[in-house]
């Protein structure tokens, strides 16, 4: 095939039109043509990386993308068949950002606010020797200290992204470039008996919940081991001790635990 | 007490987890006019957290959800409390429990209270040292 010349969009413009020309009905034809365009959705989630959201998730959404492009395109019409996919693969990429991530759901101010704590506060640490102040952090980021504890707060209502994703850079979670030995099993042992789902937790949260909690490292200091932003470190702890906590919980009060409810994270 | 009590803050919400970011916020806004570090904050923020939800697990028959905050010259002192036990407060082997694992580990100072009509867990957090600025 000359797909591998032509990543992105198909070479072969009559191949692609014949294609949909068995359309709908031929489950071969959009087979495919769904992966001739996968390179299209895969691109196009890269693009959206780095938003806190797993490069996975992405791919998934934009296939979905793809798949109702191939469902809805009309071959009548005067476009390219890539230029009609990636306006809606873009468009679902997008809703996604806008139904689960903060990256829409939070004012735009707020955003920034929350990206310049993010930034600013390893390198006050550093200066100032210790865990900084909201009035200090306000002071550097040139924003109020309402909004600072505004971004605070938005970040924990960013609560859909799934316990196991990776912190939004490509490839392996910072826990899986550590390697070596998983110091963190020892929190298996200390908290299994009091909350048995600890041992369900992925790897990244039960070494943070390790690192403060039998360690005793502060936010800061994890977020540094672990290589995550402090507000990272402050999500995962919280959405982890919440989940726990519902696990405890169904445990003891509920032996029937599928008759519980289903939704564990509220807003 | 002393004067400082004048400064209490007291809030009542719904015992419901959906209303619980309501005093999470309250108190870190109220952590942040005094001199508490970001980590401070961000754990008292959780240590609330860990407190409400497990008021409202033990406690399911309770309607509010109340919290007290009390500024001192040295640490922030924060109660939470539900208008209605639902069983033994403080519940038998509280010390090999989960959130007592977590509470302590969060907070410098731990406390439940001892009246079972009214559950009630009192989270103390210090302040910076006075003169730590650089």
């Amino acid at each position: 095939m000359s797909r591998a010349e032509h990543p992105i969009g198909s070479a072969d413009r009559d191949a692609e039109l014949e294609l949909f020309g068995r359309l709908p009905g031929d489950e071969a034809a959009r087979e495919e043509l769904v992966e001739m365009f996968l390179p299209l959705a895969e691109y196009l989630a890269r693009r959206f990386d780095r938003r806190g959201e797993p490069l996975d998730d992405l791919i998934q959404v934009a296939s979905v993308g793809l798949l109702n492009a191939i469902d809805r395109f009309d071959t009548e019409r005067d476009v390219q068949f890539s230029t009609y996919a990636a306006v809606t693969i873009i468009g679902e990429l997008k809703r996604h950002f806008r139904d689960k991530g903060w990256a829409i759901r939070v004012p735009r101010r707020l955003q920034e606010v929350g990206l310049r704590v993010n930034a600013i506060l390893p390198e006050l640490s550093q200066e100032l020797g210790r865990s900084p102040t909201v009035d200090e952090i306000a002071a550097r980021c040139e924003a109020s200290p309402e909004e600072i504890l505004d971004a605070m707060e938005a970040v924990q209502a960013y609560s859909t992204t799934s316990l196991d994703s990776p912190v939004g850079e490509e490839g392996a979670a910072p826990i899986e470039v550590l390697g070596g030995d998983d110091p963190s099993l020892e929190i298996l042992e200390g908290w299994a008996s009091v909350a048995p789902a600890v041992k369900e937790l992925p790897e990244r949260e039960r070494r943070v919940l390790y690192l403060r909690f039998f360690r005793g490292l502060t936010q800061s200091e994890i977020a540094n081991e672990v290589g995550v932003s402090q507000m990272h470190v402050s999500r995962i702890l919280s959405q982890t001790l919440a989940s726990l906590r519902q696990a405890v919980g169904v445990d003891q009060k509920d032996p029937l635990r599928d008759e519980r409810g289903a939704d564990p994270d509220e807003p | 007490m002393d004067a400082s009590n004048l400064d209490q803050i007291s809030v009542a919400v719904t015992a419901d987890v959906a209303r619980v970011h309501v005093l999470r916020a309250v108190t870190a806004a109220v952590a942040s006019r005094m001199r508490m570090s970001f980590d401070a904050i961000e754990d008292l923020r959780l240590a609330v957290d860990e407190a409400c939800g497990w008021l409202l697990d033990t406690n399911p028959g309770a309607s509010s959800l109340i919290l007290r905050l009390l500024p001192l010259d040295d640490r922030l002192e924060a109660v939470v409390a539900v208008n209605e036990g639902g069983g033994p407060w403080p519940p038998p082997d509280v010390e090999q429990g989960l959130p007592w694992l977590i509470l302590t580990a969060l907070v410098d100072r731990l406390e439940l209270g001892t009246d079972p009509s009214e559950p009630s867990i009192s989270l103390g957090k210090r302040t910076l040292e006075p003169t730590a600025a650089p």
